[in-house]
């Protein structure tokens, strides 16, 4: 009896230690869940997922670690579900400090015969992939899996990472029936806690944890906060969509302060007025921006030529565009000084825009920073600074009353146009003397293409003319872009030519291809068949030959999440063509003059039939860069509407 | 006069000299500019086979890069694993007129682990570097030494690395001691110069001069075209396995008994299982099917290749145990399940891909192949089996492996085998749709669709997806404008010859257009083939990988408020490289549409490719056909 009281109160305590659940079983519970309850398209749900994540002291370095337990319970339906038992767990390292994955236990429930069998997956199952100089994998994969398997495992990560403590993921890509997550945080830590996404928490709690962690030999309390989920769907992503991570219900951390045991606080992020003292005097990002001195001999050579401000502004971010290579790392903190960035000649985009805005200092410029996070990686947290949140780093510089965002790690931007990667929201702008505040990022240009087409048609049906593309804005950076790709202009044109496959082109010519201040202008001769030619008395042609629509990039039925475009565009097409002699238009497409509601966007059309001269004119303007999900079907039958006209042909006859 | 030109002569002479190494820009030959993003101007490869265990390969490269184009070719990658050992690298970056800008060494070089997407686990491992100039032309040199601990496989020497890079001067020096036989095959080269003496013979080809192309649509693969030298040591080691071989045979052999041989314990309670469940199965054939059924459903395709894994299966036991395994694991398996009940199979190397390339009747090597199916040589007819799908029917291979030489593994040696051709014929989607149109436009109606032979796994993708998934994705398919499918419904028939079938309803919005009188529509609403581009100066023959036959019937049933009248069309291509037909005609007020194209595969010398080009343009003419009805007044 006596062991029966001290077995249950070591149950009980394990209990109020933590409610996770017993691992090792499969109940008929799980075994039966019908998929219809909540997904029946799913091809495997979690029926139960547990975390915890606590402080401790790690007795080995003296230091502060995030330990975090993992377990989950997942139903495999079918072979597509099969690639959930195949599991990664990502973890960051690098010549300091490292996160450690422990005490990985995987097992396979499968009943059969009335009974549930367990396969239990082997150490040899389990491997570390040093996968490169700041991540590893640790990835298994679980053992005999059938349609209806119940997988079940557990971990342990011990990270020294505790700025961010731990983000708890309540969606995935399947559906989740119980998620749970216990976060113990310390009495003397503050962390700013926010819920992304949009879904709503179906429980939360908050209770206190006695002397949940020593430290010095001073037992402090917790802060038990417990936060659960339930029937969550799984998140599926769609098209012209920005980060996932925006809209995925996920718990997200932010180490606030920290009271010392000794009675002072020490304070991580409170206000902006913090952080801007931290940014300005960090080394990797303040002190770079002041480093004038690394540019005092180049810039005045720069600028000689410069007569105001501007045309130094332009010289100098040509100069660091073309001196120093990007390579391909995001940051907003320099990995190197930026005078060893100079002579190497290479860094990301911190120690690129960072050099940009000493050199533009160095000629007495005034350029500030802005820091701010790249579409993929999110938005950043508004209501208080969240340092984490930010990625990238652009170069600001005030001229007269106008100012301008630069980026300098793509040769072929023009002055003043930022990336779309950093279309994102607002960023916020670190001064180095003026408090920090934030800005708009909107395409500071459309992406405008305008095409003329002047020709004749002649007698055998053949439209023989000159076509003229000029492209402005992020079309001409992404023609641009295009064209690099090709060793030479010709042989850039002769691919065109080739592919396309009803017309001849011929007499090409490009400007500007390099001046990327100026508009990028394509011009060649063209020669197809409009009409056959077996009629000279009545024939159809289409009216549609330039840049016609030929798919309706919004094809769905519904849209769950807004629709990111990036930038505005603007398209004109306009056609002239010579007929070989008087013809009446018998039927012709319907003129168009339609919108998207809010102004957010019109297409217009035009034909017009002269004596011998025949007129096209099209204009698609989409105003905006961000739709609303409930804009989806307005957009989709604006398009549907473009494309149904341009099915339509021009039928010309003769007089008689 | 004399007298001058001898000084310049001399001055020539030492600029030559110093030319070895002088990277300076001007000197590329102009023949060798165009089309080329890189160019190598000198690279000097050396294999000293030392010993079956010891083989140092070194590289000395310099390239010149044109352009941003050309970076991929100038990054060094180097793999190594526990057989591969780096022993060093350094190099040089020049500037345009050939003045030393910077060295590097092996600390500037990133290191990650090189597991492919496919794979849980691979132990090999990249080094890769890439200079950061920004300011073209410039020029990277390279010198690598790199110890192999085995001679099984030699890299390829093939010295043009891609299109758009030329090839100034290059040269392969092997070297080995004067017994070792070796097997050589050399491809689009001069014979090797050959020098022995009692130590060592040496073995040095030279390609110069290779100028950058442009890539070629519809052009065979690389491995028929480029030029390249193999070497095949008879002697070899490869993880402590030694062997020597002369042809397949008696590669396969050694495969067989090395790395097969004793693989196949099965447990007990497996091996009553499989008995129990053949029991009542009197042919082989019937029998192996149930044991592949057995397999799909316990085992599942995970990659792990450590050492000697890379070409030796996990044991079967293993593979009954875990529920696992990679393409050789799930082979050995299946083999050792079959043999239980005395039904004898063969181990197959093949390379897979849907790209068809057979393994070098005429060079045995163990380069060659990625992949590992089973064959059953039955006595009526022979069976082949990919054991890694847990879906694809008995005895079907699809595009992945079809129409091969694979090499046979068997107690007898190697053979080599040949896969069966998944024909023009055989390879065939049979579309009938029937529809109504109405007075507005609309369109609605079924679209019933039979896929089979290549063409079975055209809706692989869709088939297993959730509904709505479904739907998106086969409006993506189908990319007709407010189309919408109200049933989506998918019917297999797993079988050597396996047919999947699709039935669709379907509802197409404003798909007729209605203007000044008319009705408008293009008749072929489901299949448009898409033409190809041109290419121009056509170096390459004409290669079609596979060939396919599309037949499609479409019914329109034409509203009351048009005049039911229409000129009958009728087209008809006939090439070498395939035929087209379509016919529109109409039967009171039902328009039928009919459309056939096939398209045959083959190799088709290098002036047709116009004739193709014409062929597949005057299809893409043919398939926007628009016809127009007059609306009733």
């Amino acid at each position: 009896m006596k062991y029966l009281l001290s077995l249950c109160f070591v149950f009980i305590a394990f209990n109020s230690f933590s409610q996770d659940f017993n691992y090792g079983s499969a109940t008929h519970n799980d075994n039966d869940f019908d998929r219809k309850t909540i997904d029946s398209n799913a091809n495997a749900v979690v029926l139960k997922e547990f975390g915890t994540a606590r402080l401790q002291l790690d007795e080995a370095t003296g230091r502060l670690v995030i330990l975090f337990e993992y377990h989950v319970k997942i139903k495999i339906f079918n072979k597509e579900g099969f690639k959930h038992a195949d599991v990664v767990i990502p973890t960051y390292k690098d010549d300091n400090i490292q996160e450690y994955v422990q005490d990985v236990n995987a097992v396979t429930h499968n009943y059969i015969n009335e009974n549930f069998v367990q396969t239990v997956m082997d150490r040899k199952a389990l491997f570390t992939e040093n996968r490169s100089k700041y991540q590893s994998l640790t990835k298994f994969t679980l053992p005999n899996i059938k349609e209806g398997s119940i997988i079940e495992y557990k971990y342990r990560i011990q990270s020294p990472l505790i700025f961010n403590f731990r983000s708890w993921y309540f969606q995935s890509d399947i559906p989740k029936l119980h998620s749970e997550y216990l976060a113990y945080i310390p009495a003397n830590f503050n962390y700013n806690v926010s819920l992304r996404g949009f879904y709503k928490l179906t429980d939360q709690k908050a209770e206190v944890s006695r002397e949940c962690l020593r430290l010095s030999g001073q037992a402090l309390d917790c802060s038990k906060m417990t936060y659960i989920m339930k029937n969550v769907p799984a998140f599926i992503e769609e098209d012209y969509m920005t980060a996932a991570s925006n809209f995925m219900s996920a718990m997200h951390f932010e180490l606030a302060e920290e009271h010392m045991l000794n009675g002072s606080k020490k304070s991580y992020t409170k206000t902006w007025k913090d952080v801007d003292f931290d940014l300005v005097g960090d080394k990797k990002l303040g002190s770079q921006m002041k480093r004038k001195d690394v540019f005092k001999e180049i810039v005045p050579d720069l600028i000689k030529e410069s007569p105001d401000d501007l045309s130094k502004a332009k010289a100098i971010y040509n100069y660091i565009k073309k001196q120093i290579k990007w390579n391909n790392y995001y940051g907003k903190y320099s990995e190197e000084n930026i005078k060893n960035v100079i002579d190497s000649r290479s860094g990301n985009v911190a120690d690129i825009n960072l050099s940009l805005i000493a050199a533009l200092s160095a000629a007495n410029l005034d350029a500030e920073a802005v820091i701010l996070s790249t579409r993929e990686n999110g938005l950043v947290n508004k209501l208080y600074p969240v340092i984490t949140d930010f990625n990238y780093v652009v170069a600001k510089v005030n001229i007269g009353e106008k100012s301008y965002l630069l980026d300098a790690t793509e040769p072929l931007l023009p002055f003043g146009l930022l990336p779309l990667r950093c279309i994102n929201d607002q960023g916020r702008v670190i001064n180095l003397k003026k408090p920090s505040y934030w800005i708009d990022l909107k395409a500071d240009q459309k992406s405008t293409t305008s095409f003329v087409l002047n020709g004749k048609l002649n007698a055998e049906g053949k439209i023989i003319g000159n076509l003229s593309t000029t492209y402005f804005g992020y079309a001409a950076f992404n023609k641009r872009r295009e064209i690099k790709k090709f060793n030479s202009v010709d042989e850039y044109f002769e691919k065109v030519d080739e592919r396309l496959n009803k017309t001849k082109i011929s007499n090409h010519k490009i400007s500007a291809v390099d001046s990327v201040e100026k508009p990028l202008v394509e011009v060649f001769d063209v020669e197809f068949s409009a009409h056959d030619g077996t009629s000279k008395s009545q024939f159809y042609i289409s009216p549609f030959i330039v840049s016609r629509i030929a798919k309706n990039p919004f094809n769905l039925n519904d849209r769950t999440y807004p629709i990111d475009m990036g930038a505005a565009s603007d398209e004109r097409i306009v056609i002239n063509i010579e007929l070989p002699e008087k013809l009446n238009l018998q039927e012709k497409p319907k003129d168009m003059a339609i919108g998207l509601p809010n102004n957010g966007g019109r297409y217009l059309l035009q034909t017009n039939l002269t004596d011998t001269q025949f007129s096209v004119n099209q204009m698609l303007q989409l105003n905006k860069a961000i739709y609303g999900a409930e804009e989806y079907l307005y957009l989709k039958e604006f398009y549907s509407k473009i494309i149904q006209n341009q099915k339509t042909d021009v039928l010309l006859k003769a007089s008689n | 006069m004399k007298r001058i030109i001898l000084p310049l002569l001399l001055l020539l002479n030492t600029v030559f000299c110093l030319a070895q190494d002088n990277y300076d820009v001007d000197l590329i030959p102009a023949n060798l500019r165009p089309r080329a993003n890189a160019i190598i101007r000198n690279q000097e490869t050396l294999v000293d086979m030392k010993a079956v265990d010891n083989v140092m390969y070194s590289v000395k490269q310099a390239i010149t890069v044109f352009n941003k184009n050309g970076e991929n070719s100038a990054r060094l990658v180097l793999f190594y694993d526990k057989n591969t050992a780096i022993k060093s690298i350094k190099g040089e970056v020049y500037n345009e007129v050939g003045k030393l800008m910077g060295k590097f060494s092996q600390s500037d070089f990133r290191d990650e682990s090189a597991v492919q997407d496919f794979s849980l686990f691979e132990d090999s491992r990249i080094k890769h570097f890439l200079p950061s100039v920004n300011t073209y032309p410039y020029t990277v040199v390279y010198n690598y030494e790199i110890r192999f601990k085995q001679n099984l496989i030699i890299p390829d020497w093939t010295p043009k690395p891609a299109n758009d890079v030329a090839v100034e001067k290059s040269t392969y020096t092997f070297i080995c001691k004067p017994a070792e036989v070796l097997r050589i095959k050399a491809q689009h080269l001069a014979n090797a110069e050959e020098t022995a003496d009692e130590k060592q013979k040496t073995y040095t080809w030279k390609a110069n001069n290779l100028p950058a192309v442009k890539a070629e649509p519809y052009s065979p693969l690389k491995h028929f075209y480029q030029t390249s030298v193999k070497i095949a040591p008879q002697q070899f080691s490869y993880f402590k396995h030694h062997g020597s071989y002369n042809n397949w045979q008696e590669l396969g052999k050694w495969y067989y008994s090395e790395l097969l041989k004793d693989r196949q314990a099965l447990p007990v309670a497996t091996v009553e299982t499989i008995k129990d469940l053949v029991k009542n199965e009197k042919d082989d054939k019937a029998k192996a099917k149930k044991i592949y059924q057995f397999l799909q459903e316990k085992t599942r395709y995970i990659s792990i290749q450590i050492g000697i894994g890379g070409f030796q299966p996990y044991s079967a036991a293993d593979v009954d145990r875990l529920g696992y395994g990679d393409c050789k694991a799930l082979v050995n398996y299946m083999q050792s399940l079959l043999a239980v009940v005395g039904i004898e199979s063969y181990y197959c190397v093949v390379e897979a891909g849907t790209q068809k390339i057979d393994l070098d009747a005429s060079y045995a090597s163990m380069n060659q192949g990625n992949h590992v199916i089973l064959c059953l040589p039955l006595k009526a007819d022979t069976v082949w089996l990919e054991c890694t799908n847990q879906k694809i029917p008995f005895g079907f291979l699809s595009d992945f492996t079809d129409d091969r030489t694979v090499l046979a593994c068997t107690k007898d040696g190697g053979k080599l085998l040949r896969t069966p051709k998944l024909t023009t014929k055989a390879n065939l989607q049979v579309r009938k749709a029937d529809l109504v149109v109405d007075a507005q436009g609309n369109i609605s109606g079924t679209l019933n669709t039979n896929f089979s032979g290549s063409q079975y796994d055209n809706r692989q993708n869709i088939l297993y997806k959730p509904f709505t998934e479904q739907q998106k994705a086969l409006q993506e398919d189908y990319n007709v404008n407010n189309i919408r499918f109200d049933k989506i419904e998918y019917q297999q028939y797993k079988d050597v010859n396996p047919q999947l079938t699709e039935n669709l309803t379907v509802d197409i919005r404003n798909y007729a257009t209605l203007n000044e009188g008319k009705m408008f529509f293009e008749l072929n609403a489901f299949n448009i083939q898409n033409a190809v581009s041109d290419s121009k100066n056509r170096i390459l023959p004409v290669y079609i990988n596979r060939g396919f036959t599309d037949v499609d019937t479409v019914i329109y049933q034409l509203p009351e408020n048009v005049i039911p009248f229409i000129t009958p069309i009728s087209k008809t291509f006939k090439t070498d490289f395939g035929t087209y037909e379509s016919t529109a005609t109409l039967n009171e007020n039902k328009l039928i549409y009919y459309r056939k194209l096939s398209v045959n595969d083959g190799t088709y010398p290098a002036s047709s490719y116009e004739l193709f080009h014409k062929f597949m343009a005057d299809v893409n003419v043919a398939d926007h056909l628009k016809i127009i009805l007059s609306l009733k007044k």
